[in-house]
């Protein structure tokens, strides 16, 4: 079948953007600036500041490949599913959490604890967007988000209308080791059955579950081939080593 | 659409790693939880939990590489390209812990996808592993995203496996929310005060009808439908009118192709928290109205074992299945109104050929799994 990609959301060192917008495609290495709640969303929001800093990059990801799609306002709850992939997800709100921990076991932050599942700003992002459907981080070995595709697109292939796979790190917390040290940032691209507005591409799933000629594969690169006009045609993901 | 059948499984609790023993205490209301002395737990609201016997450290690495050693053990020959999917909520969260205290630890155990990636090489297998996080409904989750693997053709085996250990940073964080009883949790019963934690892992084997037959693996069991839901209204509370988990129940139902009057029993997810249990209690009324269809949780007897819950509830729900028998409710003596005439105190029979599984978790996930016994 063909799935539709409507959109893509980014949001990482250089600065955020969308698949529509005329921001380039890029999320390079380097530091992330800290997210206000203005830069991603127009009206006030209460919640947005309470947010652990994981969250907040990644709700704002979510957000702008949302708004991208055409799909991010809405009036009655919306089986969408999200996947997302994450390598240390929300290992910097644990080590505040257990700083707490450490200054009074018994008076550790409730607060701070009720973010230190990885999946929780999926939660968030259910409740702002009003989204029902599957929502789970599912990592793949390699950190390039291929399983979150792949998990999003078979939602879409089983039934399901429309899904976001996104992939979300922050910087890799000094007190751990550099032998893995993802990229931060957060990208989310939004997939459709039927298109709201004119689709950024598109795939022939599960044809297309196979390598890339090139050998890339996962969210990165789609968002790459996507954002700089390739052909839809040369639109391929993988989970490496099966295909 | 393409079966999936389950061809092997394992569990390892706080009753123990042999199937009969486990089964054997859940019949006989045996209960795993006892006085938790891996940490101090002076500073908390409870100081009982449900740990694995003789579980120890091996090294500076997370103590879940003990207990999935252990797993190891119980598996069958794999195929080297079986996809591996792990379920957890904190994988090697307890080396985080150490590595915050200026103590010994494998840092290498931290990222996500960790522990699994450490399983598959340990297993031989040669494709990347997948980790799966969705709060307490990690395990099923994980078990339909196997099932979708495996219908789907992109893998001809899949095996699945929840784990998760009890830390003290999992500990302390249920503490500060509340949510620990200070006595064994009672799950659905009138007087229940919250959960108790536990630890424990499980696996799953699924694959095709085909290919079992292929490699002479005798089917225990089949997952016949599948699904999840997000409640979308809060992020640590269930929804009071049990939207998701109606949602997902109503999804896998109509996945398996069956109706609510062909499951003959529940494994509800049942932490022995306030809200939870009426949650789930009100869900059940919703699917199945006056019809009485045992319901049972097992988390009285081995604890909430979080991402490893839903994989070992499947493995129990499964020899449920074979036995004809739910077990009962450890904990629980005197039911929620609520759930007056479905909640079983001790074991009862099958009223069906099917088995509803359901969990629910942290970020308002939801997921309901439909099981149903050796396919004949």
């Amino acid at each position: 079948m063909k799935i539709f990609v409507t959109g893509v959301g980014w949001a990482g060192t250089a600065g955020m953007g969308t698949g529509r917008g005329s921001t380039p495609f890029d999320l390079p290495p380097g530091e992330l600036p800290s997210i206000s709640r203005h830069e991603v969303f127009p009206e006030a929001d209460s919640r947005f500041g309470r947010l652990d800093a994981f969250s907040r990059l990644a709700l704002a990801g979510v957000a702008l490949a949302l708004r991208d799609a055409g799909i991010e306002h809405w009036t009655a709850p919306r089986a969408v599913g999200i996947a997302a992939s994450s390598t240390y997800g929300c290992t910097g709100t644990d080590l505040e959490y257990l700083a707490t921990l450490g200054e009074a076991p018994g008076l550790a932050s409730p607060q701070l604890f009720a973010y230190t599942l990885p999946n929780v700003f999926l939660g968030e992002a259910a409740i702002r967007f009003g989204l029902t459907g599957p929502t789970l981080i599912v990592s793949d070995e390699e950190g390039t988000g291929s399983a979150a595709l792949e998990t999003a697109l078979d939602y879409i292939a089983g039934g399901g209308e429309t899904a976001l796979a996104g992939i979300c790190d922050l910087a890799r917390p000094a007190q751990l080791p550099a032998r893995v040290d993802p990229t931060p940032g957060a990208l989310f691209l939004v997939f459709e059955r039927r298109p709201t507005l004119e689709p950024l591409g598109a795939l022939n799933w599960p044809e297309e579950r196979q390598t890339h000629p090139d050998g890339s594969h996962g969210l990165r690169a789609l968002a790459t081939r996507l954002c700089t006009g390739r052909p839809f045609s040369k639109i391929r993901t993988t989970r490496k080593g099966t295909a | 659409m393409s079966r999936v059948w389950i061809v092997g499984t394992a569990a390892i609790t706080a009753l123990g790693e042999d199937a009969d023993t486990l089964w054997g205490g859940l019949l006989a209301g045996r209960t795993g939880i006892g006085p938790l002395t891996r940490f101090s737990t002076d500073a908390y609201k409870s100081h009982v939990a449900a740990c694995v016997p003789g579980l120890q450290p091996q090294g500076p690495g997370s103590l879940a590489h003990a207990l999935l050693e252990r797993l190891c053990a119980l598996l069958p020959p794999l195929p080297p390209e079986t996809v591996l999917i792990a379920s957890t909520t904190k994988g090697g969260v307890d080396c985080l812990e150490r590595v915050a205290r200026g103590l010994p630890a494998d840092a290498d155990d931290i990222p996500l996808p960790a522990l699994g990636a450490a399983l598959r090489r340990r297993l031989g297998l040669t494709t990347p592993a997948i980790t799966v996080s969705a709060a307490c409904a990690s395990g099923s989750i994980a078990l339909g995203r196997g099932a979708q693997l495996v219908t789907s053709g992109a893998a001809a085996s899949v095996l699945v496996v929840g784990f998760d250990v009890l830390s003290e940073f999992i500990f302390s964080g249920f503490s500060a929310l509340q949510a620990l009883s200070p006595d064994p949790c009672r799950p659905f019963d009138a007087g229940r005060t919250g959960l108790t934690l536990g630890e424990g892992t499980a696996a799953l084997l699924l694959t095709s009808p085909e290919r079992a037959r292929r490699e002479g693996r005798e089917p225990v069991g089949e997952l016949l439908g599948w699904a999840a839901s997000n409640d979308a209204v809060h992020i640590t509370a269930p929804a009071r009118d049990s939207r998701g988990l109606i949602q997902a129940i109503r999804t896998a139902l109509a996945h398996a192709g069956i109706e609510p009057g062909d499951v003959g029993g529940v494994s509800a997810h049942g932490t022995g928290t306030l809200y939870n249990d009426l949650m789930e209690l009100n869900a059940f009324r919703a699917i199945f109205g006056e019809r009485r269809v045992p319901v049972y949780g097992v988390k009285g007897a081995l604890g909430h074992t979080l991402g490893a819950a839903g994989a070992i509830e499947a493995t129990i729900a499964l020899r449920a299945l074979a036995e004809e028998v739910v077990p009962g409710t450890v904990g629980c003596t005197v039911p929620d109104a609520a759930g007056a005439g479905l909640v079983r105190l001790g074991p009862a029979p099958l009223c069906g050929s099917r088995m509803l599984l359901t969990n629910s978790g942290f970020g308002g996930v939801n997921a309901a799994l439909v099981l149903g016994g050796r396919p004949r």
